[in-house]
């Protein structure tokens, strides 16, 4: 059956409903964190269970987060030393390799992780409970799921996701300053001296700043998306593999808007 | 039974996609049980989970004790929330938690902070007993290690422990063999006649509802169909009302006659499985 509207008209159309779907995502998540904000201001949260948190995505993440940053100081490390070999003086690697480590690598192959391996569970975890009405026997308990699923996994996010973001620019600096000596001759005194050379203190803040916003990014959407999940187990893989596109977009987003607002 | 009205749904409407429920009224005495029976989509559920704010209605009103669910404080919602426990159709209990834990939550934070521990394992231990389980062989099993009736059994002594003054059962028999079904509904009579708790139990299966209620109503299109105790149900003229007696009547034949048929074929192989999926 053909349609009565025209090509250019059905593109208007779904345009305008994705607006819309946008929208109603961005006022559904502000409520949320605005109940976040009433629970923890009330006392509702158990430390507890936000220990429980942070040690699973903390310490689960652990491995992988090193495996990265381990990756990204090595490829660095390697690329620039290509790039300098032959007119730009070698220690300069130093620089480049702890700069695109803090400023950028680190807080963002951190949260490439996360939200693999934190944010998708998060989702698949919570959506599950939703559509097995486990959410409903909570509200039917007296208990309330912001308090009880939302907020412990947020907060222990905020407070990890910093710490995990410190250990990656740290193994990542150090293996590319092991990767530039076994490779390019290139001594830990030359490197850190080019580190030095250009280094900020306020990059540090920079990038444990970004790691505090990724860490409120990726479980707070990660849990609108779990808990307005229906539609049984193929919901649960729709709002999983939604929830992962939003958290991949959303940190880019912020990613690009960090270096204007503060590098400036 | 003296008209002492402890909940009342008064006009109550919602629409999904199409209209779900179009104008219920209806209420339920304190210490009664009620059983409202329907085809699926009929809105039963729906119904249910608007006596504690699950779902809200479109249009219409729902009291307990003569206090609004909708229009309460938070502090006056919760407060309805704590005499009010639901059974959930697959029970619902928490995967990552244990059985005692699922059971617990049963419980308010309040109580739970002033029983120590000795005391809380006891309360739980008799919520498990008087649903016929074993505390100490399914105390410290997660949910998933249950099987279907004993998951059905825990979230009824989830629902008991904290003794309320109203349980829902949202299809407690559904997905169980006979002879679970049976005893789960022999355990909701038990509950009711021992704590005179007042009972609204959603469900299909007409012969036990018409057993343990002392009213059945009957949706329809989301409107109530038939009101009444379960004598002028049997012998209502409402051809809608016979139909689904008689719908029942004719699938107790077919598993009679199942049954008929497998004790004599009971040797060739397979013929258990095929009765079973039958069933």
């Amino acid at each position: 059956m053909t349609s009565i509207f025209s090509l250019p008209e059905r593109l208007l159309a779904g345009f305008g409903r994705g607006c819309m779907g946008f929208a109603r995502h961005v006022g559904q998540i502000s409520l949320l964190t605005v109940r976040i904000v009433m629970a923890i201001l009330q006392g509702g949260v158990s430390i507890k269970m936000i220990f429980a948190q942070a040690y699973e995505q903390g310490i689960g993440s652990l491995p992988l987060v090193l495996v990265t940053a381990v990756l990204s100081g090595i490829v660095t490390s390697q690329q620039g030393g290509y790039q300098f070999s032959s007119s730009v003086p070698l220690y300069v690697l130093g620089s480049v390799v702890a700069s695109s480590v803090v400023l950028e690598l680190g807080p963002v192959m951190t949260a490439f992780v996360l939200i693999g391996r934190v944010g998708a569970r998060i989702t698949a975890e919570i959506g599950t409970m939703a559509v097995s009405e486990q959410v409903d026997a909570l509200v039917s308990l007296g208990r309330d799921p912001v308090s009880f699923l939302a907020a412990p996994r947020v907060i222990a996010s905020m407070v990890v996701t910093p710490i995990l973001v410190g250990v990656a620019n740290a193994v990542g600096v150090l293996t590319g300053l092991l990767s530039a000596q076994a490779t390019m001759g290139l001594g830990p005194e030359g490197f850190l001296y080019g580190a030095r050379l250009y280094w900020h203190s306020w990059d540090l803040f920079y990038s444990l700043t970004k790691a505090f916003v990724f860490g409120f990014i990726i479980p707070i959407i990660s849990v609108h998306m779990g808990l307005i999940t229906h539609g049984g187990a193929e919901g649960v893989g729709r709002n999983t593999t939604t929830s992962v596109v939003f958290m991949i977009i959303s940190v880019l987003v912020v990613d690009a808007t960090f270096p204007p607002l503060f590098l400036n | 039974m003296a008209e002492d009205v402890m909940i009342a749904y008064e006009d109550v409407h919602k629409r999904f996609d199409t209209p779900v429920l179009s104008g219920v009224s209806l209420t339920v005495v304190r210490g009664e049980t009620i059983s409202i029976l329907g085809t699926s989509g009929t809105g039963k559920s729906v119904l249910l989970k608007t006596t504690i704010g699950l779902i809200t209605p479109d249009r219409g009103d729902v009291k307990i004790d003569g206090e609004s669910v909708y229009h309460s404080s938070r502090t006056g919602i919760r407060d309805l929330r704590r005499t009010v426990r639901y059974v959930f159709q697959y029970a619902a209990l928490f995967d990552s938690l244990n059985i005692y834990d699922n059971v617990a939550m049963g419980l308010d934070p309040e109580t739970i902070k002033s029983l120590d521990k000795k005391l809380m394992l006891e309360r739980i231990a008799t919520s498990l007993e008087n649903v016929n389980l074993d505390p100490a062989k399914v105390l410290s099993k997660l949910p998933a290690e249950l099987s279907g009736g004993m998951r059905k059994r825990v979230g009824l002594a989830r629902a008991i422990v904290g003794e309320p003054r109203i349980i829902l059962y949202d299809e407690p028999v559904t997905g169980l063999d006979p002879v679970n079904a049976a005893t789960v509904n022999r355990l909701i009579m038990s509950i009711a006649e021992r704590t005179k708790v007042t009972s609204i139990v959603v469900t299909h299966d007409i012969e036990g509802a018409l057993e343990m209620s002392h009213r059945v109503a009957l949706l329809d299109n989301g409107k109530l169909r038939f009101v009444g105790g379960p004598e002028e149900f049997r012998k209502s003229d409402d051809p809608l009302v016979m139909a689904f007696a008689d719908r029942q009547a004719a699938a107790r034949a077919a598993l009679k006659l199942i049954e008929h048929e497998t004790s004599d074929d009971d040797n060739e192989p397979g013929s258990a499985h095929a009765v079973s999926i039958g069933v």
